[in-house]
């Protein structure tokens, strides 16, 4: 099946009631994707259920946790994005701050800043990420937080 | 209830072809041209080069596509910053091609990189493959990159010339799908050295069987949504 619409989003009042009638029928399939493949237009998948599907959006269109792909009487696809994990490190001082702020961004690593954070999503294995930080983590330029341990 | 919506005009699907320079992508396209036009697939290409329009040109005088299914971006500066940073000149040529072919299936669009870090903009395109090839040594699937690793598609060019720089193609293939952890990984040969293309053996068959089940979905029925 081709879904070339998204329909609505979970929330809006006129898919809510008959997607949860669908839900006690055990009727609504879900697919997962990762925040990448949220940016994509077209790409191939499958649902929880095993059903695949191709997906294939007009450009304007763009995909969002909570999509609503299909709606009928006996069946709905509801699309959700698989939750982000975040590497957080708190540099050791301002110098080292611009320092692994500009090292990630050389590395083209997706970031975000909060409470004296640089937290970076992780869009592959941890481990990877933690190589390249190795030194840094050694000489206590920057440390692992809030439970974020190697 | 069901929600019956019109086919919605999607327009072509866009593939970003990148890689090393030297590495095959053009010549890889000058292979895929007539191979898609036997499936009956509408192409058209867009190439991205440093400061001149030479792939362009080259793909414009092979006489596998119409010259004006052809456009060229001049980035003047690495070419990575037209497909990831700011694809906005790729869009605007891909636009144009879309306005001015209407039955367009597909749109390649090709970008030399001078490292392996090149990656394309998911806002540019719907799918991207990265291309290197055995004569660049046997060590660089071992090196990774964001263009080895995240590429939808990693083609290896060239194996037929393997035996000739002292790379064993096998290993070579055994040590990529090692570090792209299941993500599509092909064997190809553009230029097949002393053999026919047409034993399949070349990989331009298989590249373009990917196409078609990844982006192109031909080989779904035809059912509107809501209608399931």
């Amino acid at each position: 099946m081709i879904l070339e619409h998204i329909l609505g989003a979970v929330t809006d009042p006129w898919i809510a009631a008959p997607l949860h009638r669908l839900e006690h029928q055990d009727a609504v399939e879900t697919v997962t994707l990762s925040r990448e493949d949220m940016s994509r237009k077209r790409l191939r998948a499958c649902t929880d259920k095993g059903t695949e599907v191709a997906i294939a959006l007009d450009r304007a269109s763009a995909l969002f946790d909570g999509a609503v792909l299909l709606l009928d009487d006996r069946a709905a696809i509801v699309l959700r994005m698989e939750p982000e994990e975040w590497l957080c490190l708190r540099p050791r001082d301002l110098t080292e701050a611009i320092s692994v702020g500009f090292f990630a961004g050389n590395l083209h690593w997706r970031v975000r800043f909060g409470d004296g954070q640089l937290q970076v999503a992780l869009e592959r294995e941890r481990a990877v990420y933690l190589e390249r930080l190795a030194d840094r983590l050694a000489d206590g330029r920057i440390t692992l937080i809030d439970g974020d341990q190697p | 209830m069901n929600v019956h919506l019109p086919s919605a005009p999607k327009g072509p699907a866009r593939i970003g072809i990148g890689g090393p320079v030297g590495s095959g992508k053009t010549a890889l396209i000058e292979r895929l041209l007539p191979a898609l036009a036997r499936r009956g697939i509408e192409v058209a290409v867009i190439t991205n080069d440093l400061v001149t329009r030479e792939d362009a040109e080259r793909v414009r005088r092979s006489g596998l596509i119409d010259p004006g299914r052809v456009r060229a971006v001049e980035a003047g500066a690495c070419p990575h910053t037209v497909i990831r940073e700011d694809p906005t000149l790729n869009i605007a040529a891909a636009e144009d091609l879309e306005a001015r072919y209407p039955g367009l299936d597909l749109i390649l669009l090709e970008s030399g990189g001078d490292n392996l870090a090149s990656t394309f903009s998911l806002d540019l395109v719907d799918w991207w493959m990265f291309v290197i090839d055995v004569g660049q040594g046997d060590d660089i699937p071992r090196k990774r990159g964001p263009g080895i690793v995240q590429s939808d598609l990693l083609v290896i060019n060239k194996l037929d010339l393997a035996p000739y720089v002292h790379v064993n193609a096998d290993q070579v293939l055994t040590e990529a799908a090692g570090v792209r952890k299941g993500r599509a990984l092909l064997g190809c040969a553009c230029r097949p050295h002393g053999r026919a293309a047409s034993d399949q053996a070349d990989g331009i068959e298989a590249i373009i069987d990917l196409i078609v089940r990844d982006v192109l979905f031909t080989d779904i029925p035809a059912e509107v949504q809501g209608e399931a």
